[in-house]
């Protein structure tokens, strides 16, 4: 029997004549499968060029190239990937850490041409056929670094409510370190930094836990970290390629991180500033704000002789004047202040240019003459009742409560603006008036809708925290006097604050009214520069434009040569741009000098 | 599974025994008694066939961890031994006496690692590797990017450019 079956049986082989055939007729044509990872795609106007799959491409596969049609632009640097796939090794790293999501593959494997050069292409702007392609591998639901923020440790509002106490906490090293470790060093940030900080160098020191090296890369662009790592307006934050896809770094909170783990007893000796060789040149500055003070932090380094004249009994500016305590607290400002004294930087406290000392003087005694003098006189809204003495400034209230001096605070007061400074008096009176009475009756009210409030949201957030009521989106149009006593403020709705071409040019709807009560009113509109200081005969000679501003050259030099300008009465308002500014002029003052003789 | 452990555990230095699931299931070995073991469940405990032989490099503790996986296919079970070894004296016993393609696995290890197992037959031919005489690049501190860049970069026709400095010429033309 088994010898009948051994015969037969080849012949059962016959059957498969009529199968279909396994193997694929044309092999060129198979689909791979949905999430194979083929060919990239690349979604042009959502990549921002950061680079972050050039930098984890172990292959080198990845340049970064310019493009037509894609501009430079803050956040975005104008570059897109190009990848050679005579290295890719198809990992899909650089899909897996796209920071945009925007960089995917698709399914496609298949690509003949006779010319390898060809095969160097940038997804997304070199149209291929895969570029519509459903199919393929996309961004995986688990991170290669961490979306979320590390969260600050804040004090609660009922803690913070009545006392000036810094509502920050800073971070614990556990928390440094695990926010640092979100960076993906792309570095888009720095450009958007006004004083084009190095970022992602001083996020990576404390990576590598080396924060005297941390130190040493703010100190290159920034001589007040302390205080730039609790208020700077942080438009780094706004670019962060973190940001797109979770929340973005928290660059400010890192800064501060290392401006206080660093001692200020030995500040001198990791920024190698013992001993500077001096060159007997002579600088006068005016005004000890953030651009007067940044400007002879790098003055004395290249051994010039700096003497600041300051208005104020104290140093700091609208840093100390303008700036509440529980935002940035006295002493950190004094820690900043004290290195830059300690370079032998000299200080006249109490002494008003044009009142104890002319301009003209100092140009006599001095070889130049650096003024940032900022933004100190309120603006009015000039309604109606706005000149009644119960209607205040803010500038001027801020200023008061800096020096120690006690202010009007009434049961019930309304705050007209919203911006960071409106937000300030708002907050500093609340606390003022929870202590006096036990409660908070303060209505903060503004032209822009909340939106577009110019002031920080945290600001806001906090503020309502504190009790504060903030009620955006009304214009005021009266102040309602009664017996030479403030009533309240009369509002009407306010519709748009700019039109379309971006003018400032307020809309309202007079029929919806509104009615503030108060028997104190705040204005916070915006500042103007006091320039009286100025004589007659320079401000003739000062070149300015027809909106009244001083103009300066890229090294903040005036038309009178010797008489170079920056801060706020330039550029911004913010410390930062004052900082970028100080530090310019600085060298514009070192070239001028030196070019003189 | 937990009857052999039993049984083992009484007899051999184990630790870190873990259940990842009805057929899988780990533990750690001392080096010196891990060929011990392996002989034991092959020759005792119906475990005959090897099915990898894989390394992980622990930089930070500056160990290495052998991990031999092997199986019943009686259970249909699959266990786990990881030997940690010392990452500067990086040797092994060699086990191509009990499983003779044990011996590939360990070639690789050598060339991709650089964990000797002496006496292994043709463990100094390289594996996938022709002419390498760098730093085995399995190692952590193998740098990919680095090799990738020196071997392979500058390419014709191939330029780069970094955004931090592209973004400064751009934006900030004059400084």
């Amino acid at each position: 029997m088994g010898k009948i079956n051994d015969i037969l049986s080849p012949f059962t082989a016959w059957k498969h004549l009529i199968r279909e055939p396994l193997t694929i007729k044309k092999p060129l044509e198979r689909e791979g499968a949905d999430r194979y990872r083929g060919f990239h795609k690349n979604e042009i106007d959502k990549c921002i060029g950061c680079g972050t799959c050039e930098d984890i491409c172990q292959n080198a596969a990845i340049d970064l190239v310019p493009v037509e049609g894609i501009e430079t632009k803050h956040g975005d640097s104008g570059l897109r990937p190009k990848i050679d796939y005579g290295r890719c090794c198809w990992c899909a790293l650089c899909v897996d850490i796209c920071t945009t999501n925007s960089l995917s593959m698709s399914n496609e494997f298949t690509w003949i041409d006779e010319d390898a050069d060809n095969f160097l292409f940038v997804p997304g702007a070199d149209a291929k056929p895969w570029d519509n392609s459903e199919k393929g591998w996309k961004k995986p639901n688990y991170n290669l670094y961490n979306p979320n923020r590390v969260e600050m440790n804040e004090l609660h509002p009922e803690e913070r409510d009545k006392s000036f106490i810094e509502i920050v906490q800073g971070y614990s090293k556990g928390q440094a370190l695990a926010e640092a470790d979100r960076c993906v060093e792309c570095g888009i940030c720095t450009a958007t930094c006004p004083a084009q900080m190095g970022i992602p160098e001083y996020i990576k020191a404390i990576r590598n836990d080396n924060l005297e090296e941390g130190l040493r890369i703010l100190y290159d662009t920034n001589p007040l970290p302390e205080i730039c790592g609790r208020i700077c307006t942080h438009k780094c934050e706004t670019v962060c390629s973190v940001g797109h896809q979770g929340d973005p770094i928290s660059i400010r909170w890192l800064k501060r991180y290392i401006a206080d783990q660093n001692p200020s007893e030995k500040f001198k000796k990791i920024l190698g500033t013992d001993t500077i060789e001096q060159n007997g040149k002579k600088v006068a500055i005016i005004g000890s704000g953030p651009s007067g003070l940044s400007a002879a932090h790098y003055l004395a380094l290249m051994g010039y002789s700096c003497t600041i004249f300051e208005k104020l009994p104290l140093a700091g500016g609208m840093m100390r004047y303008g700036i509440p305590e529980y935002r940035l607290p006295y002493d950190q400002i004094d820690k900043d202040i004290n290195y830059i004294l300690s370079l032998g930087v000299e200080i006249k406290y109490n002494t008003t240019i044009g009142k104890d000392i002319t301009l003209e003087q100092l140009n006599k005694d001095y070889d130049a003459v650096f003024a940032g003098t900022g933004l100190h006189l309120g603006r009015s809204t000039k309604i109606p009742g706005s000149d009644n003495k119960n209607v205040y400034f803010a500038t001027d209230l801020l200023r008061e409560i800096s020096l120690g001096n006690e202010i009007p605070i009434e049961n019930k007061i309304v705050v007209i603006g919203g911006g960071n400074v409106a937000l300030d008096i708002t907050r500093s009176m609340a606390r003022l008036q929870n202590q006096k009475y036990g409660k908070v009756n303060i209505i903060t009210t503004s032209l822009e809708s909340e939106d577009i409030m110019p002031a920080d949201r945290e600001e806001i957030i906090e503020g309502r925290e504190e009790q504060a009521q903030i009620i955006p989106g009304w214009g005021p149009i009266e102040i309602e006097i009664e017996n030479d006593k403030v009533k309240g403020l009369h509002v009407v709705k306010c519709l748009s604050v700019f039109d379309e071409d971006g003018r400032f040019n307020p809309k309202f709807d007079e029929n919806i009214k509104n009615f503030f009560e108060a028997d104190m009113i705040v204005e916070s509109i915006g500042q103007g520069m006091d320039l009286s200081y100025l004589s007659v005969s320079i401000k003739e000679n000062l070149e300015m434009d027809n909106r009244g501003r001083i103009i300066v050259n890229k090294h903040f030099q005036s038309s009178i040569e010797w008489l170079f300008l920056g801060g706020d009465i330039i550029q911004g308002p913010d410390v930062i741009h004052g900082i970028a500014n100080g530090h310019k002029a600085a060298i514009g003052i070192d070239n001028y000098i030196n070019n003189k003789k | 599974m937990k009857e052999i452990i039993n049984k083992i555990e009484k007899l051999y230095p184990i630790s870190d025994f873990k259940q990842q699931n009805d057929k899988t299931a780990l533990l750690t070995v001392e080096q010196d008694k891990a060929v011990d073991l392996l002989i034991y469940m092959q020759k005792f405990e119906g475990f005959k066939h090897l099915a990898i032989l894989t390394a992980v490099d622990w930089i930070e503790n500056n160990q290495f961890q052998l991990s031999y996986i092997i199986n019943n296919p009686e259970l249909k079970m699959d266990l786990i031994l990881r030997v940690f070894i010392d990452r500067e004296k990086a040797e092994m016993t060699s086990i191509h006496n009990l499983w003779e393609q044990a011996a590939t696995y360990q070639r690789e290890l050598k060339e991709m690692f650089g964990i000797n197992f002496p006496n292994s037959p043709r463990v100094d031919k390289p594996f996938i590797l022709e002419g390498w005489d760098g730093l085995p690049p399995y190692r952590r501190d193998f740098d990919t990017k680095k090799y990738s860049e020196d071997t392979y970069f500058p390419r014709e026709g191939r330029t780069k450019n970094n955004p931090v400095e592209y973004m400064k010429q751009k934006l900030y033309p004059d400084e």
